[in-house]
């Protein structure tokens, strides 16, 4: 198998053939969504075939996202929506329903989170049954209570920070504060700095709220979205994985690629996505440490390249 | 200068040793927060200090990494509190900013403030335009964030202390640094503002980290230890950096500044620096941490008032 022993990473372009034969030796395909299967509401061309064609080989596919804004739920109707049949909600992990089970199956958590995130955060801490601070906007804004004079909740134990549309210097004050205990819980959704939308505009990622959590409570976060490698753990926890025989797809080198490497799988970079072929080739040329560990196995233009092998 | 560092002007011995150090400065500039005072509370024998050093003839400034005041309102607060000075001998990061903007980036357009009332009024002093201050709450979905209608004229996005700042400020901060032309300067880096009573609020460091993770590009810094500030006050009274003493209660920052521009330090420990932590830098084999040693330090600032009453 060219190139897929361990050191010989060298993004290695596949086509027909040797991505037979790399999905013969893999009997786990694990999937990025936004930018690999597809680009805000519109499906990556042969995406949903191509995903359809690997359950009918026998292969057991899941769907691991960065991308805390929807609860799970909402993720099986889009991926309806879009036109990938059957994919069933047990094979999608997003970074907000593993920071719930972190919560608590991992830090079994006793007591209430407090959390900075959207509703999709919300709801998959609800459906986990972990408690959840409520935040009381209307308690903010009685005469007294400023960024310089809030109460806190004695009950709180963990800080959970995710995207949020709704960030104030409000909840940063608040988090920070709960963080000053050395016993609570940091957690963050995930690392990604941006997030692109369509038509190459970006908005504000998770990351970005983190670091400024972080700088204020001179802790750093356990960060449980890629390229950490909790949501492999929590697929694995579910799904018996051999890493071996597990494939990572994704198209952004920092996050789904580092995070392949993290766990043993061998990567695939897909280029309808975030980062490009260049910059993969930068990460191989690199004399830094660590660097070697963004760079993927194998390269494809888009996951429709799977269909030549998967249709024969 | 190295070899006698970290050495104690507090107790009977010292008196000698600080009128000494006295002598050898015609100037002394303080940090206010944890050095003069503490929130609205004077750190006592402050305000006898500076009316002291003026009365003896030295030149007096306030250089603070504080963005949320105009020179007039310290002025003004420097009045209510006690001490004898004038707009003109203070240098908070709102006018330092805006100074930076005009002088050194030769700002010739409007700037995307995320920042505070004062820091619009010293802007617009220098004939730059603000847009964006006040609260700024989010609306509309995802899409209609990375396409807010961005002003044409602005030309660059500056940061300071902000307790309006919100999702859609990082958003629209973010938009106008997508353009490499756009220029991106930080009042300061302080991660935490130091309030009464041990509390504290987060300071501008934790805001323009989240801009500059967002924006994947590094902030112009204005404040200490960038010897800008230092340089603002030189140009403007022809300081000599060897004949002024840099009084602050923060190792890497004030001290910082102090050893960066060439002047002698003094350490107060009643903000947020222990001497065990200059110490510590002392023993360090690293250049960078030997830059925050301090040549003194004292107690408080009220520990050398014997001294310049004599």
């Amino acid at each position: 198998m060219a190139g897929a022993v361990g050191g010989g990473r060298g993004c290695v372009t596949l086509r027909g053939a040797q991505i037979r034969d790399l999905l013969d030796s893999k009997h786990n395909v694990l999937f990025d969504c936004d930018g690999v299967i597809w680009n805000g509401e519109a499906a990556v061309t042969g995406a949903p075939e191509v995903v359809s064609l690997l359950k009918q080989r026998g292969k057991r596919v899941f769907f691991v996202t960065n991308n805390c804004t929807r609860p799970r739920e909402n993720y099986v109707q889009k991926f309806s929506r879009l036109g990938f049949t059957d994919v069933a909600e047990e094979e999608i992990f997003s970074s907000a329903y593993c920071s719930a089970a972190y919560l608590r199956d991992v830090a079994r958590l006793q007591g209430k989170v407090f959390v900075i995130g959207c509703s999709g955060v919300m709801k998959e801490l609800q459906d986990a049954g972990v408690p959840v601070l409520e935040e009381d906007e209307a308690a903010d804004r009685e005469p007294g209570i400023s960024i310089y004079n809030y109460p806190l909740d004695p009950d709180v134990k963990a800080v959970l920070v995710g995207y949020d549309e709704n960030f104030t210097f409000m909840k940063l004050a608040k988090a920070s504060c709960y963080l000053m205990n050395s016993e609570c819980l940091f957690l963050a959704t995930d690392p990604d700095p941006w997030h692109p939308l369509r038509g190459g505009r970006i908005t504000p990622g998770s990351g970005s709220l983190t670091a400024a959590l972080e700088t204020a409570s001179s802790r750093k976060a356990t960060v449980i979205g890629k390229p950490s490698r909790f949501m492999f753990e929590c697929i694995a926890s579910q799904f018996d994985l051999d890493p071996d025989r597990s494939l990572m797809v994704g198209d952004r080198l920092e996050t789904d690629i580092l995070f392949g490497s993290n766990c043993g799988l061998s990567t695939v970079l897909t280029l309808t996505g975030v980062s490009t072929l260049e910059e993969a080739h930068r990460y191989r040329d690199s004399e830094e440490p660590g660097q070697k560990d963004c760079v993927p196995d194998y390269v494809v233009e888009s996951v429709a390249d799977f269909l030549e092998a998967l249709e024969e | 200068m190295a070899s006698s560092k970290c050495t104690s002007l507090s107790g009977a011995l010292s008196r000698q040793l600080t009128l000494t150090l006295l002598d050898s400065v015609d100037s002394v500039l303080f940090d206010c927060d944890g050095v003069i005072w503490r929130g609205d509370q004077t750190i006592p024998g402050a305000p006898e200090v500076i009316n002291s050093l003026k009365k003896n003839g030295k030149r007096v400034f306030f250089v603070t990494n504080n963005s949320t005041k105009t020179r007039q309102m310290y002025a003004d607060k420097l009045g209510k509190l006690g001490f004898n000075a004038t707009a003109d001998e203070v240098f908070g990061t709102a006018y330092c900013s805006a100074m930076y903007l005009k002088n050194v980036c030769k700002l010739d357009g409007k700037v995307y403030l995320i920042g505070s009332n004062a820091m619009k009024q010293e802007l617009e002093e220098v004939g730059i335009q603000p847009v964006g201050v006040g609260p700024d709450p989010i609306s509309g979905v995802q899409i209609d964030w990375a396409n807010v209608p961005l002003d044409k004229e602005v030309q660059a996005v500056l940061v300071g202390f902000d307790e309006h700042f919100s999702y859609m400020k990082l958003n629209r901060a973010l938009q106008y640094l997508c353009n490499p032309d756009c220029q991106f300067v930080g009042t300061n880096t302080d991660t935490r503002l130091p309030l009464e009573g041990g509390k504290a609020v987060p300071g501008t460091g934790c805001l323009l980290k989240a801009v500059e993770t967002a924006a994947q590009r590094q902030a112009q810094v204005v404040g200490k230890p960038s010897s800008f500030m230092f340089e603002c006050v030189a140009s403007q009274f022809d300081l000599d950096p060897q004949k002024c003493l840099m009084v602050g209660d923060r190792l890497d920052t004030d001290i910082m500044l102090g050893s960066n521009c060439g002047m002698k330090t003094l350490l107060t420990l009643t903000g947020v620096s222990t001497v065990a932590e200059a110490e510590a830098n002392q023993k360090s084999e690293c250049p960078h941490r030997q830059r925050m040693v301090p040549d003194y330090y004292v107690d408080s600032i009220a520990d050398i008032l014997p001294a310049l009453q004599a």
